[in-house]
């Protein structure tokens, strides 16, 4: 198998290169998308190379069209991906909830940009992170997965496909406009090297009959794809174990909901992954995702250096959601700090976490810049005055 | 100007200089060498005559600070991109300038860029290699060798050669 | 031409587990989905390849009652995941069925791009003139002057002509039948699947219960009897004046073409591909 770009080797590329490269690599052969800033150069990439390794990347009229056909192209068997910014997000919401009800596979991408509305268009933002969670209606679950480096773009990429593919349900990337820009060293491995999920198909023509039942007792149902004799039949209604619309009996819609649910929230220890640094004796902790970790891991080196016991806790997975974790933290310090590119959305999520075993405060930044060390330091220092 | 653990390095010009693919190709030759790097940009929404600027930082640690705050070296190709990059040269860095198209208000080192390009060169186009080679003589961020593999990478197919003579006869420039 | 009877189709095609069908006394949607799966069957197409999409609607219920895979997608987007499906594995052979309101008013832009990109795909389209399902409220095909629950005194503006922009678009195939027009419909369902490209297939369908009620046309037989009335046949309707089609409603061919689908022309564009990059065999 050739690849359009090297593999086992590194090379110096831009955080939307790297999340392009590792779909292909992950086995991605469908892609749809709509030009957006600043994801535009993801769907371009794809363009270049998915003919040359017999898939598809089709510009679609509408992210709606996008993420329909993404959809679609999973239904008929391929691994399926689609790139946007918040404006596109917003309008994929409808279809979202779709992938989540239905359980079909695919990996969305948001590379955020300042907001709302058509906003700062070139400049990076967190604040999508809640709409991603909580933006389609109704009850669900799903994966959200973000990155701080191009490394972890390529590396989340591949993460995510595998994690949509293992838990038949969409996963979330997502990133901002300055991971999608920057340019960093990125190793891709060679996909011989890598280890690859593909959704789980029906052993049989029995199991077939069950696409959206808990047959084998681990919450995901196996996928009988299109074209293979299996004439599943596929519905946004609420529907029973066999996919037939069934909308009116409250016992079945409740099975479906909470198997959905709990597919995600009861996988938490598979899915959750965050690092942490100088946690140990830390009296106070910033807790941070994305790009904006990297500034809080050098303020927390300066405060040290400083004698002031800082930590970090960098979350790489926003959800599911470790609240737990968060508790036991809390209960070990005496300040939280969250730190992010929005006026508060993980701070939320952090409040409800610490239980009020300790107070939590929010270092929030609007308006397309990274919060700097520096910013971050003084915050901490101006308050242990 | 020797080597530093970290180097902040900010180059400043005007769209159509082709000053952020100096800044991808100085990014890709520190790659080459494997030091960490990480390279950004901004720019105008013009495609020709907006500002423009690349940013580099690079380091033999892990980089954890991604803004040039206080840049080490500030190279400006045109009197609009040093207007607007000027704060952020720190106390003691080093600026260059094409001499010709910028008058700083500070200390400085450079050479006419632009006219080298053109009549030494025999492509105005290429005034963001020869600015770019006299910049690593300066500087010995990089090896020499680093920055010709990473020309041949990056410039478009067949512009390779006279991209080269750029570089050489900028970085022969630096080291005068 | 020997049809064979409808029990013999009903056992073979549709899913017993999910009979009865939804549709009202007198809904024309239970005759078009007739037609098709004559034509299929006629056809001898391959039940394991043939995948149905449908968006929002009592038309695009169908899919759920046969039984063949299907994907009843969201309102107005049942082109859009086509495109996925067909593109992925183009091997399947894709049929969507859709009411007017789902394709022409908010599917309206995925109608004209899949048309535009000529999509391997066969367009079932039951126009009755309403939204049916959510209570009768006037549709983007509306006449002009006839009622609907959010146009309770005649609806004030102009309707779309489907087969006309289906035209327009670039399509390679359409017709437009109302659903007593049985032989034909059923004739010009078989030519749109076995055509490459877009192919649409209209049909003028009764809807008793949502539109007929308000517009005086309580009954099927009142609107099949009123969709006679209604249509002329495109061959007589070329040597009509401009007055003389006012207010009627063309049936019959409208265009058979074969432009190169969106299937064929990527093949060809990956072959581009990687001739352009050295990648030859």
């Amino acid at each position: 198998m050739r690849y359009p770009f090297p593999v086992g080797a590194v090379d110096f590329i831009q955080g939307d290169e790297a999340i392009a490269r590792a779909a292909i690599l992950a086995g991605c052969r469908f892609y749809a998308g709509y030009p957006i800033t600043p994801a535009s150069e993801i769907f371009e990439a794809m363009s270049i190379y998915m003919p040359l390794v017999d898939g598809v990347s089709i510009q679609m009229e509408d992210e709606i069209g996008s993420i329909a056909a993404v959809i679609g192209a999973s239904w008929a068997g391929a691994k399926s991906m689609t790139a946007t910014s918040g404006p596109g997000f917003s309008l994929m919401m409808e279809n979202l909830g779709y992938a989540i009800m239905t359980e079909t596979p695919l990996v969305l991408v948001n590379v955020q940009r300042s907001g709302p509305s058509t906003g700062q268009p070139t400049l990076a933002a967190q604040g999508d992170l809640m709409q991603a969670i909580w933006g389609t209606h109704g009850d669900h679950s799903l994966i959200v997965l973000t990155p701080a480096t191009v490394q972890e773009a390529f590396d989340m990429t591949i993460k995510a496909f595998n994690l949509a593919e293992k838990y038949r349900t969409p996963v979330i990337l997502l990133t901002d406009a300055e991971v999608g820009h920057m340019r960093e060293r990125v190793y891709a491995p060679h996909p011989d090297e890598l280890e690859l999920i593909y959704r789980k198909l029906p052993a049989n023509e029995e199991e077939a009959n069950y696409p959206f039942g808990d047959i084998h007792g681990d919450l995901v149902p196996p996928m009988p794809v299109f074209g293979k004799g299996h004439h599943t039949y596929v519905t946004g209604l609420t529907h029973d174990e066999k996919g037939r619309p069934k909308t009116v009996q409250s016992e079945i819609h409740e099975k479906l909901i909470k198997r959905i649910v709990e597919k995600i929230e009861k996988n938490k220890k598979d899915i959750v992954d965050y690092e942490d640094y100088e946690l140990e004796d830390a009296e106070i902790v910033i807790i941070s995702f994305g790009i904006v970790a990297r500034s809080a891991m050098r303020a927390v080196k300066e405060l040290r250096k400083k004698g002031i016991k800082a930590g970090l806790l960098k979350l790489n997975v926003l959800w599911p959601f470790d609240f737990e974790l968060i508790e036991r933290i809390a209960e070990r310090v005496e300040k939280i700090y969250v730190a992010e590119m929005n006026l508060g959305q993980l701070y939320h999520m952090v409040k409800e976490g610490a239980n009020g075993k300790a107070p939590v405060e929010l270092i929030p930044k609007i308006g397309g810049e990274i919060h700097t060390p520096k910013e971050i330091i003084e915050r901490i220092k101006d308050n242990l005055r | 100007m020797g080597w530093v653990i970290t180097m902040q390095i900010r180059l400043a010009g005007f769209g159509g200089q082709g000053v952020i693919l100096a800044g991808v190709i100085l990014g890709d030759a520190a790659a080459i060498e494997g030091l960490n790097v990480i390279q950004t940009q901004d720019y105008g929404s013009q495609s020709r005559g907006g500002h423009s600027i690349a940013d580099l930082i690079i380091s033999k640690d892990p980089i954890y600070d991604l803004i040039v705050t206080k840049a080490d070296v500030l190279l400006a190709l045109a009197q609009l991109g040093y207007d607007s990059t000027k704060e952020s040269l720190r106390e003691g860095g080093l600026l260059i300038v094409d001499t010709e198209l910028v008058q700083p208000d500070k200390e400085f080192t450079g050479a006419p860029f632009t006219r080298i390009a053109e009549e030494e060169v025999g492509l105005a186009l290429t005034v963001n290699m020869v600015a770019l080679g006299y910049l690593v003589a300066k500087t010995n961020v990089v090896k020499k060798e680093s920055v010709e593999e990473a020309i041949r990478r990056r410039v478009p197919k067949g512009t390779e050669e006279i991209n080269l003579k750029a570089f050489r006869i900028g970085y022969e420039e630096g080291t005068k | 031409m020997y049809l064979k009877s409808s029990y013999e189709i009903r056992d073979k095609y549709l899913r017993k587990d999910m009979l009865p069908t939804i549709f009202c006394p007198g809904c024309g949607i239970g005759a078009v989905l007739q037609y098709t799966l004559r034509a299929i069957d006629d056809l001898g197409l391959n039940q394991d390849e043939v995948v149905w999409v449908s968006g929002i609607g009592c038309s695009s219920r169908v899919p759920g009652y046969v039984n063949f895979d299907g994907l009843h997608t969201t309102h107005g987007r049942a082109l859009a995941f086509a495109t996925g499906i067909k593109m992925a594995n183009p091997d399947l052979k894709v049929i969507a069925f859709m009411g007017d309101g789902d394709a022409a008013a908010i599917g309206g832009n995925h109608l004209i791009h899949a048309i535009r990109r000529n999509l391997d795909i066969t367009v079932i389209l039951i126009n009755n003139f309403t939204y049916g399902m959510t209570g009768g409220q006037v549709a983007p095909t509306t006449p002009k002057g006839l009622r609907g629950t959010t146009a309770p005194y005649g609806s004030f503006e102009n309707p779309f002509d489907i087969a006309e922009l289906a035209v327009a678009a670039g399509a390679n195939y359409v017709a437009r039948w109302s659903v007593f027009n049985y032989l034909q419909g059923i004739n010009s369902i078989k030519k749109a699947l076995q055509k490459e490209g877009f192919t649409l297939v209209e049909f003028l369908s009764p809807c008793p219960i949502s539109f007929g009620r308000r517009n005086k046309l309580k009954t099927a037989p009142e609107l099949i009897k009123w969709y006679q009335k209604l249509s002329v046949p495109i061959s007589k309707a070329k040597e009509m004046s401009p007055e003389e089609l006012e207010g009627k409603v063309i049936i019959g061919e409208f265009i058979d073409r074969d432009r190169p689908s969106l299937v064929k022309e990527y093949e060809a564009y990956k072959k581009r591909a990687k001739k352009a990059m050295g990648w030859e065999e």
